[in-house]
């Protein structure tokens, strides 16, 4: 991954993760913002509710009163015979809008009774034992009715003439009319729970248009007021849908649980500002973070062009461009870097210089020496002949011509010799332009093998060939590469004196053509392997020196590679690998 | 003297001619039952006790009947030229039309009674008609049926619901007519109730009348006292009907209630303590439970003079009445 790549990827994830974490610290924020304006919404709402409540109850408490302080009432109170006011209360509970309304005589006997009439006769104990019903006010009771137990909202009113006594128990019941009747803000919905059964019952849970529907979704909180018997809070459902309820208990005249009010409030509104607020605050966070990403995009080319600079001029350098350099245009660790950078290129040039001066040099002598022992050897006998002949012409003139037919031969095949040596020299001095061809490696290297066959036999070498037959054919030139594999088939004729297994193998890679030639010789050090390719080195005892640098210099003409692979005693490889060119 | 003695003799004059019976009108009676048969019935009470003082002109089923005067009747005809019978119509509807001045003749139910002014014309029968709980013979536990008849407080809904009306009972016949109703016990006795509708089911409980629904309910809650679920409704279980005292003979009568109650023809009884056992017998299972023993009562508007147009057997008798403003 390139630096700027990286540093635009760190710069951007830098910027996202800024720029979510200032998105979630604001989107927190205000979310509890929103949440504590919900719950004090709700608190409003929930004692709205218990105002309007009490305001039910004061209204029974008014219309009992009234009811008991008629005259009617006074009428029944001192009536000798209360069967005649059986029908009584059903119309006064008409007349007073109340559900339930309960004639009771002094001894606590149903005289009437609205929402039962046929209860008449039947004993109230409650109402003559529940003491001053005056201070009481309206309170929450279990009523049995024709139709099963129901929860009631109730108040009790007492009528005396003289010695008797006549309760007035009024109300009205807390079902789904109850409910409907109560007056609510927008958003929030009442639900009752009647506690009537040991265990919860969903059917004892209604609002104002009928059974609710959602009595198992509530069941954990009315459970959990049913067990504490305090507030509880619940939020229901999730998304727009969500509903938060207030669960309030309602405890009856007997300190008893009789039924949970369960105040809705619907979070729709809040859900669709959250929601508002997230999708807002994601297009800001994105365009925040796509402006982020182009000032990055901005500030790493910015940062990144001097490297990218110090990349192509290093890249010059490894390509052998030594006088490549550096703009130097800050004085930041860029810019230092630059100008070491230069100063190192500089320094290189100047060793390079020097270094090519010492090798020069290096060079001379060795061809020095090199040509000193070459030419010293022809030297020797030549010297010996013409002192020979020198001798036989003053010491035995007779045998002169004898001396002189065989030093000139002597003479003419070391020079002969000495002419070789020079022609060697000369002709790496004088190494050609490759003259480009299609080649085909395999035929080359076939032709290579026939044309050492019987030199392979006199050695005791079995030539190996393995020619791959994908092998497409290559752009060089012929006389070169031919050359240069006799040198490396002979190298390895020389490796192996007393005999072994030559190998030319070829094969097809990708965009590349290899050639290798392996013997089972000797084999070579580590140091002779680097050394190999030096001009005039060599380990045989024989040779200029000159063979494989001739190998290295036909095939970096040629714009391929040459390497040797080798072991002490595991035989060399030798590998060159050419270009192919489609 | 001389200045108020024209208006003294004026005053007689006028007392008298508003006493004398005067002919013509229509009588317009209400009645609550409301008749189907094709014709007119020509047994019982009520209607067919019209004849033979007035004959039937026009007969709707359910709806209507008006009878008009025989001329030719044996001891003359009657003070009214017609009565128009109005039938199916709810003891609360009569007493409106009653004051309104539509009706002359109304039944008077238990809570109508005491609301009407003193100066209203009311008159009853002998208790006629009998209350009673009769079970279908799906019901076939006696012990069921015996806990019903031991749950129900006859007292209370004399008292109340029928404000005093009629007589408890838990005979067939009547006291004054047979003379030892008082001998079947009429007391409750919840607690054996309660052991008796041990494991009971809910049995259905229909009212023939809607005008006995809240007796029907107090039944139904006394039986939930003890222990048994009445359901008010249509059903086959339990009926709450009303039967008529057919005949002025107990032997008749109660064969008569026998046959109308499905109930096996009663033995045939020759003395008062034959009755008796017959009654008994009759009664021995407890498929019927008399409650109590009702009698007919009318009020009367204040055009009608005469009468009283009602016997002690709830018979009508119209040929003595006659309205106001008639001819003289």
């Amino acid at each position: 991954m390139m630096f700027r790549t990286r540093l635009l990827l760190v710069f951007t994830l830098a910027v996202v993760a800024a720029v979510s974490l200032v998105e979630l610290l604001v989107v927190g924020n205000t979310r509890q913002t929103f949440e504590r304006m919900e719950a004090q919404r709700a608190d409003v709402l929930t004692r709205q509710f218990r105002k309007e409540f009490e305001r039910r109850g004061s209204e029974m408490v008014r219309a009992v009163n009234a009811i008991a302080g008629s005259e009617i009432a006074v009428n029944i109170a001192v009536s000798p015979d209360p069967a005649v006011w059986y029908t009584e209360a059903g119309q006064l509970a008409a007349s007073h809008g109340l559900d339930l309304l309960e004639l009771v005589a002094g001894d606590g006997s149903i005289i009437s009774s609205a929402e039962w009439p046929a209860r008449f006769g039947y004993k109230e104990d409650w109402l003559a034992a529940g003491g001053d019903w005056r201070k009481r006010g309206a309170f929450l009771r279990r009523e049995e009715l024709p139709g099963g137990t129901a929860l009631a909202l109730l108040a009790v009113g007492t009528a005396a003439a003289g010695d008797r006594k006549l309760y007035v128990a009024g109300g009205q019941q807390l079902d789904r009319e109850f409910l409907s009747t109560l007056v609510l803000p927008e958003g929030m919905q009442v639900l009752l729970y009647r506690n009537l059964e040991a265990r919860f019952s969903p059917a004892e849970l209604i609002e104002a248009s009928g059974p609710a529907a959602s009595a198992e979704r509530l069941r954990p909180l009315i459970e959990e007021v049913r067990t504490s018997r305090r507030e509880a809070v619940s939020t229901v459902g999730t998304g727009a849908d969500a509903e938060t309820f207030h669960a309030v208990p309602l405890s009856g005249d007997e300190d008893n649980l009789l039924g949970v009010v369960l105040i809705g409030s619907s979070r729709r509104e809040l859900a669709l500002l959250e929601t508002s607020l997230l999708l807002n605050g994601i297009a800001v966070a994105a365009a925040g973070i796509l402006v982020g990403i182009a000032l990055s995009w901005w500030a790493t080319a910015r940062i990144t062009r001097p490297v990218r600079r110090l990349v192509v001029s290093a890249g010059k350098v490894a390509a052998g461009d030594w006088n490549a350099t550096v703009e130097i245009s800050s004085g930041d660790e860029i810019g230092q870097l630059a100008r070491a950078f230069n100063r190192m290129t500089g320094q290189l040039v100047a060793q390079r210089e020097r270094l090519v001066q010492s090798e020069r040099v290096a060079a001379w002598r060795e061809l020095a020496r090199r040509l000193a022992h070459e030419l010293k050897n022809p030297l020797f006998p030549l010297q010996i002949t013409v002192e020979n002949m020198q001798r036989a012409r003053e010491r035995y003139p007779e045998q002169f011509d004898e001396v002189f037919r065989e030093g000139t031969a002597t003479l003419l095949a070391e020079l002969a010799q000495l002419k070789q040596i020079v022609g060697r020299f000369s002709d790496f001095a004088r190494m050609p332009m490759p003259e480009m061809q299609r080649v085909d490696l395999n035929t080359l290297v076939g032709d290579t093998v026939k044309f050492f066959e019987a030199q392979l036999s006199e050695a005791g070498v079995r030539a190996v060939t393995q020619l791959d037959p994908r092998l497409p054919p290559v752009q060089a030139d012929r006389e070169q590469l031919s050359r240069t594999l006799r040198n490396l088939v002979l190298n390895a004729i020389d490796a192996m004196p007393q005999g072994g297994t030559l190998t030319l193998r070829t094969a097809a890679l990708p965009g590349v053509a290899r050639i290798e030639v392996a013997d089972t010789g000797q084999g070579l050090t580590p140091e002779e392997c680097e050394r190999l390719f030096t001009p005039y080195y060599t380990t045989k005892t024989h040779g200029t020196g000159l063979g494989l640098a001739i190998v290295q210099s036909v095939v970096s003409d040629h714009g391929g590679t040459v390497a040797v692979e080798s072991e002490k005693g595991r035989g060399a490889t030798f590998r060159i690998e050419l270009q192919v060119t489609s | 003297m001389h200045k108020s003695g024209p208006a003294l003799l004026l005053l007689p004059i006028l007392l008298a001619s508003a006493t004398r019976p005067r002919y013509g009108g229509t009588l317009h009676v209400e009645i609550r039952s409301s008749i189907e048969t094709p014709d007119p019935p020509n047994a019982g009470s009520g209607i067919p006790d019209l004849s033979p003082a007035f004959h039937i002109t026009r007969w709707e089923a359910g709806r209507r009947a008006i009878f008009e005067s025989t001329e030719t009747v044996p001891g003359g005809r009657p003070f009214l030229d017609s009565v128009e019978v109005t039938m199916g119509r709810a003891l609360r509807d009569q007493s409106i039309d009653l004051e309104l001045g539509k009706a002359d003749l109304i039944e008077l139910g238990p809570s109508e009674i005491r609301r009407q002014p003193p100066a209203r014309k009311v008159w009853s029968s002998s208790p006629v008609r009998v209350l009673a709980l009769v079970f279908g013979k799906l019901v076939d536990d006696a012990r069921v049926r015996e806990a019903l008849a031991l749950a129900v407080d006859r007292s209370a809904i004399q008292a109340v619901l029928l404000q005093r009306q009629g007589e408890v009972s838990a005979a067939l016949l009547p006291q004054w007519l047979s003379g030892f109703a008082f001998l079947y016990p009429t007391a409750t006795d919840i607690a054996r109730a309660r052991s008796l509708a041990s494991g009971a089911r809910p049995l259905a409980l229909a009212v023939d009348d809607p005008s006995f629904r809240p007796i029907a309910e107090r039944i139904a809650l006394n039986a939930r006292d003890a222990g048994l679920t009445l359901a008010i409704g249509h059903g086959s279980d339990v009926r709450l009907v009303e039967l008529r005292v057919a005949s002025l003979d107990p032997v008749r009568a109660l064969a008569a209630m026998a046959v109308e109650l499905g109930l096996p023809e009663p033995a045939h009884a020759d003395s008062p303590e034959a009755l008796y056992l017959a009654e008994r017998a009759l009664l021995q299972g407890h498929r019927v439970i008399p409650l109590i023993h009702l009698p007919d009562v009318y009020g009367a508007g204040p055009r009608v003079h005469g009468g009283p147009g009602v016997t002690p057997l709830g018979e009508w008798r119209f040929e003595n009445l006659w309205l106001e403003g008639g001819r003289p």
